[in-house]
């Protein structure tokens, strides 16, 4: 077990190191001239040169290189040329909303995906059965911002149900004393469930909008997996010894199924760290997809380049969090095949 | 002990053995056929009905309507009528015009992403699959770190990083997806090369790179041609998904991504349809090449 | 009266007009080991799951009566209320057919539990005793492991123990040993055949090896194509079977056989004899469906032919 951690550890940071490797050559090297990039299309060429000499751009490539990687492995991303203020900072301050926003939405969506698809499978081709696939299908398909439009003009401004995209919480609502930055805990840590029930109606339309279109590759994943468990051979030899059905689908089929499904927890996961970017936007959330939003518009490319790195970071931690996982799942691969005669 | 069986007395010498059958399936004339291929196959009909009805639409669509770019103040947030189907937006262009020409611009754009992902990916897959060695190792790695960033983001930053073109969109989410396919690929190009084929190829003094390439590849490909339905799908949403966010594509270009995003303000004000319908047509599409997709995968297992 | 009579089990994939198994009866007498014989694809298996209750989705049983002592246990609607105390079965390929995910002396002690209303502890506790029963050495250390880190032999004992330990009144053992080694082979067997005796159950022994056949069974059902073809004592089996299939498939035992009609698989639609299309003695009356009768005690016959000893 424990080579087995130290191994996923080490391809870890190389792909980190491989990540920074890329991205820096996708920000520095790809664009003709990136000092006049960054300067945006208003420049003159006084302005392009400031750029360059502040930014390092006329130096040699691999001077470049080193500062920026000696500059990442001390957590230091740069600086944002639209603020000015250490791209790390700004990120480590957004950073809370996102994973309050990615954390619900996940939990919600392995919820709705796992019970339906484990419903579909015991109960294959029923109503139950034929209605999550449509829901699967759907769900792949799902534009997510618009999506989030119609929850947002239904639920929003016809009905009422859930305030409209503005923040996390309404304006003029206080701060609660930073715990976690999680405003649902934060809330009720400081002595104000107010908050925590106010942060709850503001995260609900978000989080459904993620959800819905998270919750159909879970679900699809879960019932294949469950089916395929449920018509194994083992499951047949618990059904011939006497298992009640229930512990049958949940300790021989479900606990059998875990792997791939968990496997499609971390593609979800990873897909909600792009998505994030739609749906901050929609929402006029304060995450760092906002932030790269505005990145983007404003040509701030170390504050773009900062936020790739960090999400390539998160999305390689997520990985090897999940490798664990299979570690604590499946006896086959924390035992390796050892055989005891 | 025991004999073959030898003539039994109580078989006549002249009697034979015919088979008889309780039921022969009688033939079905070529529309019954089609109609039992349909019931049998509902999802993967509409979708094809629904991909018919796209390529229809972006193919000769553009020649009916209006001009998606022509504006027309007075008329500006109109419902859906009888004379503006999808209604009109902020500066009174026509929404259906407008969809109708997006829908030619995504559909190519989608389709050229995923073959131009397909071509290159596959290509690497197979090399880098029946190579094997530190070949193998060195692609492997970088495929692994290019799939570390998640699709829609690692398109963004290459995006933002070059120009705003179409060429660039294009370029960008193929990168996105090349990964995809080498993973693919290489996966049956390891199968494939185990084949004897590829042993008798090498027998016959063949370079490693024309059994590659004439041999194997060929075989390889096949689940990536089923993959790249789907993955046409993905790139429609991923270039509308940028789009929305002026990414790439821009207004007042017409592409359904765009529409929304422009869109996207009405809706407080209750102009549901400049988003709904540009939307709506995403939903569908993606749905249409789901559909297909999802299927051939199936058939394939 | 017999311990298990099994009598026209017709078994159908869904929504398919032709049977897979057809009018398939077998009967066990108590402390009778009775050996279901065929080839590959014969249906023994089926049979076997259909008295279980245990066919796969897809499949059903559209007739058929499964009397245990007396009692059917089969419903109407083709399902079959079993009990593991009435009925028990071990399966080929024991790696796979044991959960990989749970320790294996959790698997005994859950059964356990199930079936005889006794707490966790004390099943753990009789489950570690019966690993011990099966003959594995070190029970403790066994039951603490799981399924892939045990050899075939090892697990098949484990099945074998978890089968035993709801105290059947009948064994199934589909093909027990046919993924193991030879060597392990004998060890199986001789540890059936004894805890049988120590129990008391009857075995229906299923498997495609007539060597094994020799060895375990007392009685001898063979079947093909999903069609019993004969019922025999095994030493009439051995000696002087009457049936076509039968003596086709002694003669491959003993030597090569030059049969001019090949295997092109058993056809479902076919009114009669499944066998037909490889029977070097068909002939026009086989369109019927041969009935099983009786030509001898103990022994009955799914024929038209007669099969007389070559001068």
């Amino acid at each position: 077990m424990k080579k087995y951690l130290l191994k996923r550890v080490a391809t870890s940071l190389l792909t980190i190191l491989g990540i920074v490797v890329v991205v820096f050559f996708i920000v520095r090297v790809l664009p003709g001239d990136a000092a006049a990039v960054r300067a945006g299309p208003y420049a003159n060429q006084e302005m392009i040169d400031r750029i360059a000499d502040k930014y390092g751009l006329n130096d040699p490539l691999r001077v470049q290189f080193v500062d920026y990687v000696s500059g990442v492995a001390q957590g230091d991303l740069g600086v944002s040329i639209r603020t000015n203020q250490s791209v790390t900072r700004e990120l480590l301050d957004r950073l809370p909303a996102s994973l309050e926003l990615a954390v619900y939405s996940v939990i919600l969506a392995t919820a709705v995906g796992v019970s339906l698809g484990v419903l579909s499978a015991h109960r294959q081709n029923t109503w139950i059965d034929r209605l999550s696939r449509i829901f699967a299908v759907v769900g792949s398909a799902m534009a997510l911002f618009w999506l989030g439009l119609l929850l947002t003009f239904f639920f929003a401004f016809k009905w009422r149900w859930f305030p409209g995209p503005v923040d996390r919480l309404a304006v003029g609502s206080e701060d609660p004393g930073t715990f976690t930055g999680f405003y649902t805990i934060d809330g009720i840590l400081s002595g104000r469930p107010d908050i925590t029930v106010e942060a709850f109606r503001y995260l609900a339309l978000p989080v459904i909008t993620l959800a819905f279109v998270l919750a159909a590759p879970i679900l699809k994943m879960v019932r294949s997996a469950m089916i395929e468990a449920l018509e194994s051979d083992f499951v047949r030899t618990a059904k011939a010894v006497g298992v009640p059905r229930t512990q049958i689908l949940l300790v021989d089929g479900f606990r059998n199924a875990l792997i791939p499904v968990t496997t499609t927890i971390g593609i979800v996961f990873g897909f909600m760290l792009g998505g994030n970017i739609l749906v901050e936007f929609l929402f006029s959330w304060p995450g760092i997809g906002r932030y790269a939003f505005d990145a983007i518009t404003t040509r701030d490319l170390e504050a773009l380049q900062g936020f790739v790195v960090l999400v390539g970071v998160m999305y390689v931690f997520l990985n090897m969090v999940i490798d664990i996982a299979y570690a604590v799942i499946d006896p086959r691969i924390r035992l390796g095949s050892g055989i005891t005669k | 002990m025991t004999q073959v069986p030898g003539p039994s007395s109580k078989r006549p010498a002249d009697s034979q053995f015919v088979v008889r059958r309780v039921y022969v399936p009688k033939e079905q004339s070529l529309p019954r056929r089609w109609l039992s291929f349909m019931r049998a196959n509902p999802l993967f009909t509409i979708g094809l009905i629904l991909l018919t009805m796209f390529v229809g639409l972006a193919a000769i669509g553009p020649f009916f309507v209006g001009d998606p770019l022509r504006t027309n103040i007075s008329e500006m947030f109109s419902p859906p009528s009888a004379e503006h189907w999808f209604g009109t937006d902020v500066y009174g262009r026509d929404i259906f015009a407008r969809a109708v020409h997006a829908a030619r611009l995504d559909l190519s754009i989608g389709l050229t992403i995923a073959l131009v992902a397909m071509v290159i990916g596959s290509t690497i897959g197979v090399v880098s699959g029946y190579l094997g060695g530190w070949v193998d190792e060195i692609i492997m790695r970088l495929t692994d770190i290019l799939l570390a960033f998640p699709g829609f983001v690692l398109a963004l930053i290459i995006v933002a990083a070059l120009d705003e073109s179409l060429l660039n969109v294009v370029i960008a989410v193929a990168a996105a997806y090349v990964p995809y396919f080498i993973r693919l690929t290489r996966a049956q190009a390891l199968v494939e090369r185990e084949q004897e084929y590829a042993d008798a190829a090498q027998l016959a003094g063949n370079s490693p790179i024309r059994i590659a390439f004439r041999h194997v590849m060929p075989n390889s490909l096949q689940p990536a041609l089923v993959s790249a339905t789907l993955v046409t799908g993905w790139a429609v949403l991923t270039v509308a998904g940028l789009a929305f966010l002026s990414v790439g594509i821009q207004p007042p270009q017409a592409e359904w991504g765009v529409m929304v995003g422009e869109g996207a303000r009405d809706i407080i004000t209750g102009e549901w349809w400049t988003s709904l319908f540009p939307g709506g047509m995403i939903v569908l599409a993606v749905m249409a090449f789901h559909f297909i997709g999802d299927d051939l995968t199936e058939a394939r297992a | 009266m017999s311990l298990l009579r099994a009598t026209g089990l017709n078994v159908e994939v869904t929504g398919s007009p032709y049977p897979i198994l057809r009018e398939v009866e077998f009967s066990v007498e108590p402390g009778e080991i009775l050996a279901l014989v065929g080839e590959s694809g014969s249906g023994k298996t089926m049979a076997a799951l259909a008295v279980m209750g245990l066919l796969p989705f897809g499949i059903d049983m559209t007739a058929g009566e499964v009397q245990l002592e007396g009692r059917n246990l089969a419903r109407s609607d083709g399902t079959v209320e079993r009990d593991a105390s009435q009925i028990s079965m071990i399966f080929q390929n024991p790696v796979g057919a044991l959960n990989p995910t749970m320790r294996v002396g959790s698997q005994i002690a859950r059964a356990i539990q199930f079936n005889q209303q006794i707490g966790r502890s004390t099943a753990l506790q009789t489950a570690i005793e019966m690993i011990g029963h099966v003959g594995i050495p070190g029970p403790e250390r066994v039951a603490r492991s799981y399924p892939h880190q045990l050899s075939g032999g090892m697990c098949q004992r484990i099945m074998i123990a978890l089968a035993i330990s709801c105290r059947p009144r009948l064994l199934i053992a589909d093909e027990p040993t046919t993924a193991l080694d030879v060597t392990v082979q004998a060890q199986i067997f001789e540890l059936i055949k004894a805890l049988v005796e120590e129990i008391g159950c009857g075995v229906v022994f299923i498997t495609h090896d007539l060597g094994a056949v020799a060895e375990m069974a007392d009685r001898v059902t063979v079947m093909y194509g999903g069609q019993v073809m004969e019922e025999l004592p095994v030493v009439e089996l051995l000696n002087d079977p009457k049936h076509p299939y039968t003596r086709y498939l002694l003669e491959s035992v003993i030597r090569e056989v030059d049969h001019r009609i090949e295997d092109i698989g058993v056809d479902f639609a076919l009114t009669g004899c499944r066998f037909g299309h490889r029977c070097l003695l068909a002939h026009d009356s086989c369109n019927e469906y041969p009935a099983l009768e009786e030509i001898s005690p103990g022994h009955r016959l799914s024929c038209f032919a007669e099969i007389t000893e070559a001068p």
